[in-house]
């Protein structure tokens, strides 16, 4: 318990973190500014901005919509046709075929339909929904730990929902470190505070040297952004949610908010290529769906059960 | 000790009663405000399903349900039923609905026989709407059936459990099974070792 932040609030330690917490604070600021920079700098390249039409196909009717290219996101689409529409999809699927973040600009004509959580088939959703609580859970183990504990992120891999759990790898310089319940359910309440504050999740392209620009401090994605960069052309894409940034290719799904249930439930420390890893599990649901708590906790019990997801691979874990 | 039992006297209903009406306001006093509500309860026997201010909506949904809790306990030979029915529905062709289509559907209904949904207002501007229904009705239902779907993510989380679960059991009966055939074998193999034995000595 005395290593995580909520609990530490009780005590005197407070005081003399705070000079600690310096060093990662900047970094973390550092971050931001390059994201912003960069995303500011993308945005005054777009220069005369062009019209597209966007149809889009739902249940009841079909609409068409003049948008501007580059710079209108299906999220700005959804704000045209209401507020309910905006806050139940999660993700847009553009000319029937391509899987698209709801935050990410448009580029052409193109039909557009929104999908969300309770579709007829929400596998995309889903996959979509679970990748982004694995990059959530980063966050929250990011900034849950005192600051003389050093946290280095290390990635987490491709969504299996069927495994039952969600996953993120870090390095967390304890040795031996088992949670105790009030530990993880501090983790779980973090999350949960995250969700509650309903952040946009931002997405954004950079090339490879901005990439290792913005994760300079993380030995890890240093070595992971050139293989990443390799199979993308040399584009890293990142996501953002509050002032956490991390690498993933995506989709995910457009708001914190969608998080309904969410339980961090055991943490494994497991060995890999880049040594001693702590293997943070957790599972959650989306905010619509409901699931009686007798249940959910057979979910939760199986969820203790360390994944074996990419274990030990760290490269397949790069290409998330 | 005397007292009469409250619920013979008036049928339960199935449905949240505040504690206190709405004050719904109406140029012509009380007096306008049942003749809204009469419109109201009249159009939801009709149509089966209507929307309109949620407000209204839920105070005429307790009449509605009073009205319809009344037609099946009495039935359509008592006279107070016939004139409370009379008063609250203005189309008369709407009374043979009630006795004859909606007390046998809801007759062994376990339930509130109306149903009361809000819709999402886009302006702030605007009075809450709500959705008036009878169950049974005809139409497309408003809520999905989430239940039923095997691919929303609670369902395919459950499933996976429920298969890793067998699975664990499957492993578990053939380890039982193993370990008994073990044990029977050596109690044969150190049977017949006896029989031998016991041969040998004969």
């Amino acid at each position: 318990m005395k290593y995580i932040r909520n609990y530490r609030k009780s005590f005197q330690l407070v005081i003399f973190c705070r000079q600690a917490s310096y060093s990662s604070v900047s970094v973390v600021r550092n971050q931001n500014e390059i994201f912003d920079n960069e995303l500011a700098r993308q945005t005054s390249d777009i220069g005369r901005i062009e019209k597209i039409t966007v149809n889009v196909h739902e249940k009841i009717k079909n609409e068409t919509f003049s948008m501007n290219k580059h710079l209108s996101t299906p999220f700005n689409v959804a704000q045209h046709i209401s507020k309910w529409m905006v806050e139940k999809s999660a993700l847009a699927l553009v000319d029937n075929s391509k899987v698209w973040d709801m935050h990410k600009p448009l580029e052409d004509d193109c039909s557009l339909r929104f999908l969300s959580f309770t579709d007829e088939d929400p596998h995309h959703v889903n996959k979509a929904f679970w990748r982004t609580c694995s990059f959530v859970l980063g966050a929250v183990i990011q900034n849950a730990f005192n600051d003389s504990i050093k946290v280095l992120l290390h990635s987490f891999p491709s969504p299996q929902i069927t495994s039952g759990s969600f996953v993120h790898d870090a390095m967390v310089s304890l040795d031996d470190w088992k949670p105790s319940s009030d530990e993880l359910r501090c983790l779980s309440a973090d999350m949960l505070k995250l969700s509650l504050k309903e952040l946009p999740i931002e997405r954004l392209t950079v090339k490879e040297q901005l990439a290792q620009e913005i994760f300079a401090e993380n030995k890890f994605k240093l070595q992971q952004i050139p293989d990443i960069s390799k199979n993308s052309g040399g584009k890293v894409t990142l996501y953002r949610v509050g002032s956490h940034i991390d690498i993933s290719k995506g989709p995910m799904i457009s708001n914190t908010s969608l998080i309904g249930r969410c339980s961090v439930t055991s943490v494994h420390s497991i060995e890999t290529d880049n040594g001693k890893l702590y293997r943070f599990q957790g599972i959650a649901l989306p905010k619509g769906l409901l699931l009686n708590h007798f249940a959910y906790k057979i979910l939760e019990d199986r969820s203790t059960k360390l994944n074996t997801k990419d274990y030990g691979s760290t490269k397949k874990q790069a290409m998330v | 000790m005397n007292q009469a039992d409250l619920s013979k006297l008036v049928s339960k209903l199935r449905i949240n009663i505040r504690p206190r009406h709405y004050n719904l306001k109406n140029p012509k006093g009380p007096e306008g405000r049942l003749e809204r509500l009469r419109i109201v309860v009249t159009g939801l026997i009709k149509h089966e399903r209507i929307q309109l201010n949620y407000r209204v909506a839920d105070e005429a949904r307790g009449y509605a349900e009073r009205l319809i809790s009344e037609a099946i306990r009495y039935g359509d030979c008592h006279a107070p039923t016939m004139e409370i029915a009379d008063y609250w529905l203005t189309e008369k062709q709407l009374i043979h609905k009630l006795f004859k289509v909606l007390v046998p559907r809801f007759h062994e209904c376990n339930m509130s026989y109306t149903k009361l949904l809000r819709l999402s207002t886009d302006h702030e501007l605007t009075r809450m709407q709500g959705v008036l229904e009878l169950r049974g009705n005809p139409y497309p239902p408003l809520i999905k059936d989430l239940s039923r779907n095997r691919n929303l993510l609670h369902n395919v989380l459950l499933d996976a459990a429920r298969k890793d679960y067998r699975h664990e059991q499957y492993l578990r009966i053939a380890q039982g099974m193993s370990s008994e055939g073990k044990k029977s074998n050596e109690e044969t193999i150190t049977g017949n070792i006896e029989d031998k034995d016991k041969n040998e000595k004969a």
